[in-house]
């Protein structure tokens, strides 16, 4: 899987369409994974990569995983006085559907207050990068960076 | 009131691969047979390095996977999506709302194919 992804960037990026169609066919015939081109985006692109400082009282973070399963996901948020998150960062140690997941979740977060991103599903995030079964996980601790993310600034204000 | 069983944080490895592959193997096998027995369209059922994996066709792949560092059996599902499950006396449940893996699994997948699935 590992050495589709160059493939598959080079792909996305200077093929014409019919090619573009038809590797991933060939890619499932030979029995090979292939990212979706969404996921590849936001590996080649990721966005907001980064970090604010932890103990700004804005700054809400998430932290979840564990380096021992392969995944670690930070993802922090910056939250205005009426409570909404007016910018995110985030750093990823994981698969590309990990740092994809993430990355979807930073840029989702940003403009809507801290009540409307709890909503956000892992299945939403899963279906926007069409990931695989195996892969569902990824999207649901991009799910639990969010929440965990709420939770550490609502608790850095109830102390306020 | 219904007391709470403590979720099984003392597991060793060892004991967690005798009764993690004792569930991953049984399972495979009773769904193997199921498969075939159904005749499901795009049935196929695969179990490798601890990797569980049903393909029901159209109806779509369920993937459960032992995960060791944790200890725990992780479910990706069509229907409900991605869990992971604990041991807890005998049984691999989901800490949020005790729902039970094999249970998942034989309601979900009787529901998709139209035939009852008994794995236990």
């Amino acid at each position: 899987m590992q050495s589709l992804l160059p493939l598959a960037a080079a792909v996305a990026s200077t093929s014409g369409s019919s090619t573009a169609r038809t590797l991933p066919l060939l890619a499932q015939q030979l029995g090979q994974r292939w990212y979706h081109k969404n996921v590849v985006e936001h590996y080649e692109r990721p966005r907001n990569v980064g970090s604010f400082d932890k103990s700004d009282p804005d700054v809400g973070t998430g932290l979840v995983g564990a380096p021992a399963c392969g995944d670690v996901m930070k993802l922090q948020i910056k939250v205005d006085e009426a409570g909404n998150i007016v910018d995110a960062r985030f750093k990823t140690f994981g698969c590309g559907s990990a740092i994809a997941s993430s990355s979807v979740a930073t840029e989702w977060v940003k403009g809507k207050s801290l009540d409307e991103v709890l909503k956000i599903k892992n299945s939403d995030i899963a279906k926007h990068l069409s990931l695989p079964p195996v892969k569902l996980h990824c999207s649901m601790l991009a799910e639990d960076a969010i929440k965990a993310a709420v939770k550490d600034i609502k608790a850095k204000r109830a102390q306020a | 009131m219904t007391v709470m069983q403590p979720y099984s944080t003392t597991l060793d490895e060892g004991q967690y691969h005798q009764v993690a592959d004792h569930v991953m193997e049984d399972m495979h096998e009773k769904l193997e047979a199921y498969v075939e027995e159904n005749d499901v369209d795009g049935g196929d059922v695969e179990y490798s390095q601890g990797v569980l994996t049903v393909k029901l066709g159209k109806q779509g792949t369920f993937v459960v996977n032992k995960q060791t560092p944790n200890r725990q059996i992780w479910l990706s599902s069509p229907v409900s999506g991605p869990f992971r499950f604990d041991y807890s006396d005998g049984r691999w449940l989901y800490h949020r709302d005790r729902r039970d893996l094999v249970k998942l699994l034989e309601a979900e997948i009787s529901q998709l194919v139209g035939s009852p699935l008994k794995l236990e």
